[in-house]
C-alpha cells in the first residue's frame, strides 16, 4: 500500500478533500453501485416475491428457493442444469487447465524457435466471439458436412464418429470440449506469464542438481507457480457457472437435445425470459439468479479464504 | 546439447495443438469462398477456379443491417473503454494516493465485481433501464459494460499507480499545482503501457459479449455485430454459403487486428497477469 | 578433485563471436579467477565448463574426460550463482540435498555431506529455514553449501560476491578463501572486481573481448603485466600511461621522449622497437613519487587531492594531460596549485610498444 499521503494532501481542508474525493471517485462508485450492485441485491429481494398473472406482487420469503430446489416441476429442470454445470466446469478443470499448464511450460523452454509463432496462433480462438464458435464446431462436426467424419477417417478413427451435438449423452461433453478449445489461451497466457517470470539461474541450478526438463517443471516450476493456478481455477469456476453465450448459440434456449445441455445460464435466461414451453417469470428468474450467486460466493469465499491464505506468491 | 529426440517432441506437440486452434478457422474461411456442391463435395480443398463463388458474401453483405451492427459495435466497445478507462484511472488514483477512513473498504467493495457477474443481476437491470427510458438503446449497454469494467481496471491501474514514483507528484505539489492537474497531466500519460492491459480485459469481452445486446436489446438499429451474426446464422441456417461468409466477415476484422497489435496485446495480458 | 584443460575453444551465436581461441589448463586444486570487464566472456567461458551452454569449438576436459557432450550433472561440477539460485519452496536442508536425492545417493551419506557443510558452513541454526527468512550472506553461504555436497571435481563461482554490500563482501571473501585451504578444491571463479582476483587467486585470468589477455600469479599480473589492457586492468587507482617515441639507441641505452614527457634514458641491451616508434610508457600510482630519484622525472601541477588518511592520492597534469595520479604517503601532502617533480625508478616503469605488448628491457 502507498506511504503517508504528503504534507500538503494531509493539510487540506476537509471540505476541499471531500469534493476531491468525491470527483475522483463519484462517476466509478455511482456507476458501478447502480448498475453492478444495487441489480443484485434487487434481484435477490425480487427472488423472495412472487407474481400473480395478474401482476400482483406479494412477499413470500424464502417460498421461491423451497419450490425452486423441492418443487419436480422446477426443481428437476434446476438439479439437471446444476448437475450440467457441474460436469461443465469438471471438463475445464481437468482439460483445459492442464493441457493450458502444459503448453505454457512447452512454451516457456529457453529458446524455443518459432515461439510467438505458436504463442500467437494458439491464442487466436480465445479472441473470436463465442458466436462464431460455436457455429463454425457446429458446422465441423455436423453430419451433412462431413469434416469431422472425414478428419477422423483419415487417422482411421473413422468409426469413433457420431452426431455427437445431436445426442443428449454426449452433447454437453462436446460442448464443454469447444469451449475448452476456444478458452485454452487464457490460462495458457496466465501460466506463461508465471513461468516467465522464474529466474533463469533457478532452472540453471536445478540443471546443475542434474534434473532433467521435466522434473525441473514438475519440482521447480509447478511448486512456483501453483497461486496462478489457484487464480485460473477460480476464474475456470466464475465463468463456468456464469456461462451462457455458447450453450446458447448452438442449442437456442432450449440447450436440447432434451434439455442435455442446460446449464445454470441458460436455465436463467429460459426462467426469466421464458420460451414457446413456459411464460416468463420474473420471481422465479431472480430467484435462480440469487441461487447461482451463492453459488460462485460460496467458491469465491473457499478460494479466497482457504486456497489464497495458504498459497505464497514468490517474488524474485 | 539436448537430444534430437525431445526437441522434435516437443515441435511436435505444439504444432499440433497449433494446427487443432487454426484449422477449424482456415476451414470456414477457406469453404466460405466455395461454391455450395464444393463445400459439401471437397470441404478439406482450398476454393479454385472452377470452385470459387461469393455469392454467401453476396447476401450477408446485401443485409442492409450489417453496417449499422458493426457502428453499434464499435460505438458501444470504444465508448465503453473510454469511460472504464478515465473514471477506472480516476478511482484507482483516488484510492491508492488518497488514504482516508474507509478507503480499503471502498477498494474491497469495488473489487468485488471481478469476481461476482454482473449478469445475475440482470432482472434488475432490465426493470431499470426500462424505467428510465433506456430501454433499447446503445446507452445501456454503456452503461452497463462501464459498471462490468470498472472493478478490474481499477484493480489493473491501482498497481499501475502504486509503481510511479512518489517524487514526481511530490514535485508537482511544491510546485503549487492543484491536484486535478497533477492527476491528469503528470500521472494520466505515465498510465499508457496500463492501457494495453486494461484494453485486452475490456474490449474483447464487450466485443464478443452476446447476453447484454440480447436482453437490453430489441431493435435491428441497436443490435451489435455478435448479436446480428447470432441472429442471421440462426435464420439462414441451412444457407451454407451465406453462414459461412457471415463466419467469415465476422472473424476476419477480429483475426487481422489480433494479428496486428499481438506483441501489444499479450504483454498486456502478462502484464496484468503478474500482478 | 581434477585438473581442467581448456583447447581452442570457440563460442558464438550466430554472426556475434563471443569466445576466441581460448586456451587454459588448470592443475589441481588450484584457484583460478576469470576477471575482465563486462562482455569480455569470462560467464560464457565458466557457463561452458559448466555445460550450462554449448560449445562451437573446441574442448573441454575435466580430469581426463572430455565433457563436451555431457549434462552439467554428469560432469562432477558445481556451481554457486551471482543471485544464490535458491529454490524458494524449500528450506536450507532441502535446497543441498535436492540435488543428491536425484542421483540415488542413500540418505546415511546425504545426512553425512550435509553436517559436514552445515558445519563448515556455520549453518546448523539455519537448515529449517526458508531462503525468504535469510540475509543476503545466509543466503550465498548456503548456495556455497548446496555445492559443496555435491563434492565435485571443480567448484565453479560465477560473480557470488556482486549482491553484497561492502563488508559482507570483505567477511564472505575471506570465508571462500579459507574454504579452498580447507578442501584443497579446484576452483573457478568469475569476478569483474579486480581486487576480489588479486586477493583470492593463485592464478589469474585476465580476459578481453573474448580473448584471454594475460595468464599468472597475481603479483607477476601486477609486476609484468604482458601488455596494455592487462597494465591498465589490474591495479587500482589503474597505470598511468604516456605517450612516447624513441629518440635514440645508442650503445646499451635507449632514449625516449613525449609530447608530456621530458627526455629520459633507460639501459636497455634489448629493446626491441627502433628508432622513431611509439611506444607507451607505464607507471603506477604507487611508484610515482616525489621523493624517488629515477632518470624518469615529470613536472606537474597539482589539481585535486584525495585524502584518505595514511594513503592520498594527488591528481596532477602535465603539460596537456591531466588525471596522473600519484600516490602520497604521510600528513606533508601537496596542496592544489602546487608544483610537484615526480619520479620513478627504472624497475617501476612498463614500456609498451605500438600493437599495446609489453617491451622487454634488460
Amino acid at each position: 500500500m502507498a506511504a503517508m499521503p504528503s504534507q500538503v494532501v494531509a493539510s487540506m481542508p476537509r471540505a476541499r478533500f471531500a469534493w476531491l474525493l468525491l470527483f475522483f471517485l463519484g462517476p466509478s462508485v455511482a456507476i458501478y453501485s447502480l448498475i453492478s450492485i444495487y441489480p443484485l441485491v434487487a434481484t435477490m429481494a425480487l427472488s423472495t416475491y412472487s407474481s400473480t398473472s395478474t401482476g400482483e406482487h406479494f412477499f413470500v420469503g424464502f417460498a421461491n428457493f423451497e419450490t425452486l430446489l423441492t418443487d419436480a416441476v422446477w426443481s428437476k429442470p434446476f438439479w439437471n442444469a446444476a448437475y450440467n454445470n457441474l460436469k461443465f466446469f469438471l471438463v475445464h478443470m481437468l482439460v483445459q487447465n492442464p493441457v493450458g499448464i502444459a503448453l505454457a511450460g512447452l512454451l516457456s523452454l529457453p529458446r524455443l524457435p518459432l515461439r510467438v509463432i505458436y504463442r500467437t496462433l494458439i491464442f487466436l480462438p480465445t479472441m473470436l466471439s463465442v458466436v462464431i464458435v460455436g457455429f463454425a464446431w457446429n458446422l465441423i462436426l455436423s453430419p451433412l458436412w462431413g469434416v469431422a467424419e472425414g478428419a477422423l477417417k483419415l487417422v482411421g478413427l473413422g468409426s469413433w464418429f457420431a452426431p455427437w451435438l445431436g445426442r443428449p449423452s454426449t452433447a454437453l461433453l462436446t460442448l464443454a470440449l469447444i469451449s475448452v478449445w476456444q478458452f485454452v489461451g487464457i490460462p495458457l497466457m496466465l501460466i506463461y506469464a508465471a513461468l516467465l517470470n522464474i529466474p533463469d539461474e533457478l532452472v540453471d541450478a536445478a540443471r546443475v542438481d542434474g534434473l532433467g526438463q521435466l522434473r525441473i517443471f514438475l519440482y521447480i516450476k509447478l511448486p512456483l507457480i501453483l497461486p496462478t493456478i489457484g487464480l485460473i481455477s477460480i476464474l475456470t469456476f466464475v465463468g463456468n457457472f456464469n456461462a451462457f453465450d455458447l450453450i446458447y448459440s448452438v442449442k437456442g434456449a432450449l440447450a436440447g437435445p432434451n434439455f442435455a445441455s442446460d446449464i445454470l445460464g441458460t436455465f436463467f435466461y429460459r426462467t426469466y425470459f421464458g420460451n414457446q414451453l413456459q411464460v416468463g417469470d420474473p420471481s422465479m428468474g431472480a430467484t435462480v439468479a440469487t441461487v447461482m450467486f451463492f453459488v460462485i460466493l460460496a467458491g469465491v469465499c473457499v478460494y479466497l479464504f482457504l486456497i489464497q491464505r495458504r498459497m505464497h506468491r514468490y517474488t524474485f | 546439447m539436448r537430444p534430437l529426440v525431445s526437441k522434435v517432441g516437443v515441435h511436435a506437440v505444439l504444432g499440433a495443438y497449433t494446427l487443432l486452434a487454426v484449422f477449424p478457422i482456415l476451414l470456414v474461411v477457406m469453404n466460405s469462398f466455395k461454391t455450395r456442391n464444393a463445400i459439401f463435395g471437397s470441404p478439406l480443398s482450398p476454393p479454385n477456379a472452377e470452385t470459387f463463388s461469393l455469392i454467401g458474401y453476396h447476401k450477408v453483405l446485401g443485409n442492409a443491417h450489417v453496417g449499422t451492427y458493426f457502428a453499434n459495435s464499435m460505438i458501444v466497445t470504444l465508448g465503453s473503454m473510454f469511460f472504464v478507462l478515465l473514471f477506472g484511472a480516476m478511482a484507482a488514483w483516488a484510492l491508492t494516493e488518497y488514504k482516508f477512513k474507509g478507503s480499503n473498504w471502498l477498494a474491497l467493495y469495488l473489487s468485488i465485481g471481478i469476481m461476482v457477474p454482473i449478469r445475475l443481476g440482470s432482472v434488475a437491470i432490465v426493470t431499470m433501464m426500462r424505467e428510465a427510458g433506456l430501454n433499447d438503446t446503445l446507452t445501456a449497454l454503456v452503461l452497463v459494460y462501464i459498471a462490468q469494467g470498472l472493478p478490474m481496471a481499477i484493480f489493473i491501474l491501482s498497481e499501475f499507480i502504486e509503481q510511479i514514483p512518489r517524487d514526481l507528484r511530490d514535485a508537482a505539489r511544491c510546485d503549487g499545482v492543484p491536484e486535478t492537474r497533477i492527476f491528469f497531466e503528470v500521472i494520466a500519460p505515465l498510465l499508457r503501457p496500463a492501457i494495453a492491459t486494461v484494453a485486452v480485459f475490456t474490449i474483447v469481452p464487450i466485443w464478443n459479449d452476446l447476453w447484454f445486446p440480447l436482453i437490453l436489446t430489441s431493435s435491428e438499429s441497436t443490435h451489435t455485430i455478435t448479436l446480428g451474426v447470432q441472429q442471421f446464422l440462426g435464420q439462414y441456417i441451412t444457407d451454407w454459403n451465406s453462414v459461412l461468409a457471415a463466419l467469415s466477415l465476422a472473424i476476419l476484422p477480429v483475426v487481422v487486428i489480433y494479428v496486428l497489435f499481438s506483441r501489444q496485446l499479450i504483454s498486456g495480458l502478462t502484464a496484468g497477469a503478474v500482478k | 578433485m581434477a585438473t581442467l584443460r581448456i583447447d581452442k575453444l570457440n563460442k558464438s551465436y550466430g554472426e556475434a563471436v563471443i569466445l576466441r581461441d581460448i586456451d587454459l589448463s588448470i592443475p589441481d586444486g588450484e584457484f583460478v579467477v576469470l576477471v575482465g570487464p563486462s562482455g569480455c566472456g569470462k560467464s560464457t567461458l565458466l557457463r561452458m565448463i559448466a555445460g550450462l551452454d554449448g560449445v562451437t569449438n573446441g574442448d573441454i576436459f575435466i580430469g581426463d574426460k572430455r565433457v563436451n557432450d555431457l549434462e552439467p550433472s554428469q560432469r562432477k561440477i558445481a556451481m554457486v550463482f551471482q543471485s544464490y539460485a535458491l529454490y524458494p519452496h524449500m528450506n536450507v536442508k532441502k535446497n543441498m540435498t535436492f540435488g543428491l536425492k536425484f542421483s540415488g545417493m542413500p540418505q546415511p551419506e546425504v545426512d553425512r555431506r550435509v553436517a559436514d557443510a552445515a558445519r563448515m558452513l556455520r549453518l546448523e541454526p539455519l537448515l529449517d529455514r526458508r531462503p525468504r527468512d535469510l540475509s543476503g550472506g545466509q543466503r550465498q553461504r548456503v548456495a556455497i553449501g548446496r555445492a559443496i555436497v555435491r563434492e565435485p571435481d571443480v567448484f565453479l563461482f560465477d560473480e557470488p560476491l556482486s549482491n553484497l554490500d561492502a563488508a559482507l563482501r570483505v567477511s564472505t571473501r575471506v570465508e571462500i578463501a579459507k574454504l579452498h585451504k580447507l578442501l584443497k578444491a579446484t576452483m573457478v571463479y568469475v569476478t569483474h572486481d579486480q581486487i576480489e582476483a588479486m586477493t583470492l587467486a593463485d592464478r589469474i585470468v585476465v580476459m578481453n573481448q573474448g580473448q584471454i589477455a594475460q595468464v599468472g600469479k597475481p603479483l607477476d599480473l601486477y609486476y609484468t603485466p604482458a601488455n596494455l589492457f592487462v597494465a591498465g586492468f589490474i591495479g587500482s587507482p589503474g597505470m598511468n600511461f604516456f605517450d612516447a617515441t624513441v629518440d635514440k639507441k645508442e650503445g646499451g641505452a635507449v632514449t625516449l621522449s613525449g609530447p608530456n614527457l621530458p627526455a629520459f634514458t633507460l639501459d636497455a641491451l634489448h629493446f626491441a622497437p627502433t628508432v622513431g616508434a611509439k611506444v607507451k610508457v607505464g607507471v603506477r600510482p604507487e611508484h610515482l613519487s616525489a621523493t624517488a630519484t629515477g632518470r624518469f622525472r615529470i613536472v606537474a601541477a597539482v589539481e585535486l587531492v584525495e585524502r584518505l588518511g595514511e594513503t592520498s592520492f594527488a591528481y596532477v597534469r602535465v603539460g596537456d594531460q591531466a588525471q596522473i595520479i600519484a600516490e602520497m604517503k604521510g600528513r606533508e601532502v601537496p596542496s592544489v596549485g602546487d608544483v610537484v617533480t615526480l619520479s620513478a625508478a627504472d624497475r617501476d616503469l612498463h614500456i609498451f610498444d605500438d600493437a599495446g605488448q609489453r617491451v622487454v628491457v634488460d
